[in-house]
């Protein structure tokens, strides 16, 4: 008969036990925040539902990119140009459009239409820490798609080239303008697409809403410089939110603009561009810490 | 020492007076906040959360002056309000661990965390599901899990009980109740059920019309008014009130019965000079309930009245103990 030595089984005790490990400050409740945001715009820890539009842009933003790097790897330089960063970039634009029309929304609209800021304004959260954490996040997940696959773009061109270091000397200007084109695309369209959200507790009509706006504005622009007769027209060319952005990608890629479009004939350079931006921007930022300092819990 | 304490409160809405210079003292333990709908008791909740400001007046919680340092006051208090305002496509150990940080843990810590308390408080393997699935009772539940998880020393719970069947309801008077007794954090419950303040609470803080009527330990409250009796008297009509209040009897309806402080020698007088039936006559206990309608009469107003308890699920099913 063999002997017992150790213990059939344990027995644990589920009692209430009051929490006496360390309590982290501001910063934390900050991250928490925005971690949370991150994975909601992504649809992680949610239905595979939720997760198809985002996945769906990424897929877009890398696809090719890996694409072409893959070919690289395989069939050397001899698989030719691919498009211009600034090319790629004016691509990604729209998409990320479409990627901050509907993250912002999904950040900032639930918590309000289902009341969660009843629970979240009773921690010691502060409206300001919930607008930097809800920027933050939109800003994490915009530049994913901004930044990340020309970045990557960048480092396969280079490790694939004949002489990496030889690809990097001369194309180190790219990279900087890679970096500065990204940031401004991203905190552009980050903090129009909250301020957007911050104006209704309804994903669709925040969306539907800032799309509407772009797309609109754009036609309305080129309908008014190309049919009306007045003077100072060419000025409508800043009408033009939905084409800001690209307009500036390509004055900084020294793409040039597309011959007889609304651009082309205005006679602005990309710093005029730029100086629109940011001022949507401001007043974008400026409705968005008006609406969220205001939020009642 | 005070677990919290008001002086002279005011919360004006545009034209409604919501409090009115209310002074409170809650002492530890767990402390029913009484009133009917629109008496100020959700009011009271927020300015002593700072979530709003008072017009006047100053609020002191857990040693901190509400309005000087409201997120260290919220730090160390857990709130469950009333009404929806969960997620709905979020699992509720994710949400309580999120909560968690909110109060300051890290993630690791906030995870496990949130994984007892959920199981604390009777949501087991459910967690893993998506709130917007779950019962009334179960999202109850949650709200509870999340105003613990953080572990707070006082606990402040807007209508915790709204919207339960019998058997969520008497579940969760059990929750309060371990809350105080295991858990040794302090309660303060708002509510309009007397039953459930009876049930959970040592103290109680009765408000109405934006006015603190009484507020003291149960017996203390409760026995601020007569014992009495409950009657029927003929049909209990408008003629039999004004017949036994001519008698020189205090008398109000409760429920099927008219409710009679006074002699009931001077009932029988009444029942027999005008020949009416009396059908029923049993002396009435002080109750919180009795002692709330006596004053919220006092105060004067037609007002809603607070319900005595819903039935206990035996009750509801008809089953004896």
């Amino acid at each position: 008969m063999s002997e017992l030595s150790s213990p059939a089984g344990t027995i644990y005790d589920r009692g209430y036990r009051h929490y006496e490990g360390p309590r982290e400050g501001r910063g934390r409740r900050v991250r928490a925040i925005a971690a949370a945001g991150v994975r909601r715009v992504l649809g992680l820890k949610r239905n595979w539902k939720t997760k198809v539009v985002p996945f769906a842009l990424l897929v877009l933003a890398f696809g090719p990119v890996f694409a072409f790097i893959g070919a690289r790897v395989l069939v050397g330089e001899a698989v030719g140009e691919f498009l211009g960063y600034g090319r790629y970039l004016r691509i990604v634009a729209g998409l990320l459009l479409l990627f901050a029309a509907t993250a912002g929304p999904e950040l900032l609209c639930p918590d309000r239409r289902q009341n969660v800021l009843a629970l979240i304004f009773t921690r010691p959260v502060t409206r300001a820490d919930y607008l930097v954490a809800k920027l933050a996040a939109l800003l994490a997940v915009v530049g994913l798609i901004a930044l990340v696959p020309l970045v990557v773009l960048f480092i396969g061109n280079t490790l694939t080239a004949d002489s990496a270091a030889t690809y990097l000397r001369q194309n180190l200007d790219d990279l900087g303008r890679i970096l500065v084109a990204g940031t401004v695309l991203t905190v552009f369209y980050s903090v129009v697409a909250l301020a957007a959200a911050s104006l209704t507790d309804r994903r669709a009509v925040a969306t539907a809403g800032l799309l509407g706006v772009f797309l609109g504005t754009s036609a309305l622009a080129n309908i008014l410089f190309f049919t009306a007769r007045f003077e100072g027209r060419r000025w409508v060319a800043f009408l033009s939110l939905g084409s800001l952005p690209g307009r500036f990608v390509d004055w900084l890629f020294g793409e040039g603009f597309d011959p007889g479009t609304l651009a082309d004939q205005a006679g602005f350079t990309g710093p005029g561009y730029l100086v629109a931006m940011a001022a949507v921007a401001a007043v974008a930022g400026a409705v968005l810490t008006w609406r969220v300092l205001r939020l009642r819990a | 020492m005070l677990v919290a304490e008001v002086e002279g409160l005011s919360k004006r809405y545009g034209t409604v007076q919501a409090l009115d210079r209310v002074d409170v003292a809650i002492e530890p333990g767990c402390t029913g906040l009484v009133g009917s709908n629109g008496a100020g008791k959700s009011t009271l909740i927020k300015l002593l959360l700072g979530l709003l400001a008072p017009d006047q007046g100053r609020a002191n919680v857990l040693g901190h002056d509400v309005a000087a340092d409201p997120l260290a006051v919220r730090a160390r208090v857990g709130y469950l309000p009333e009404g929806a305002c969960l997620p709905t496509d979020v699992t509720a150990a994710d949400f309580v661990a999120f909560m968690a940080q909110l109060g300051g843990l890290p993630p690791r810590p906030a995870r496990e965390r949130a994984a007892e308390v959920c199981y604390q408080v009777g949501l087991d393997e459910e967690r893993y599901r998506a709130i917007g699935g779950f019962s009334t009772g179960m999202q109850q539940r949650v709200k509870l899990a999340v105003a613990l998880v953080h572990d707070p020393r006082l606990l402040l719970l807007d209508e915790p009980t709204d919207g339960m069947d019998p058997q969520g309801r008497e579940d969760m008077l059990d929750l309060i109740a371990r809350v105080r007794g295991e858990l040794g954090i302090d309660v303060l419950v708002s509510t309009h059920l007397l039953g459930d303040v009876e049930r959970v609470c040592d103290r109680v803080v009765m408000v109405h019309g934006g006015h603190v009527l009484a507020q003291g330990s149960i017996a203390e409250v409760a026995g601020t008014t007569e014992p009495g009796f409950g009657i029927q008297l003929a049909g209990n009509g408008p003629e039999v009130l004004a017949a036994l209040a001519a008698a020189g009897l205090e008398v109000r309806p409760s429920g099927d019965d008219l409710l009679v402080q006074g002699s009931s020698d001077l009932v029988r007088d009444v029942a027999a000079e005008r020949g009416w039936p009396l059908r029923r006559m049993v002396p009435r206990a002080p109750s919180l309930e009795e002692t709330f309608l006596r004053l919220q009469a006092a105060q004067g107003g037609p007002v809603p009245p607070v319900q005595p308890a819903p039935p206990t699920p035996e009750a509801a099913w008809g089953v004896r103990r």
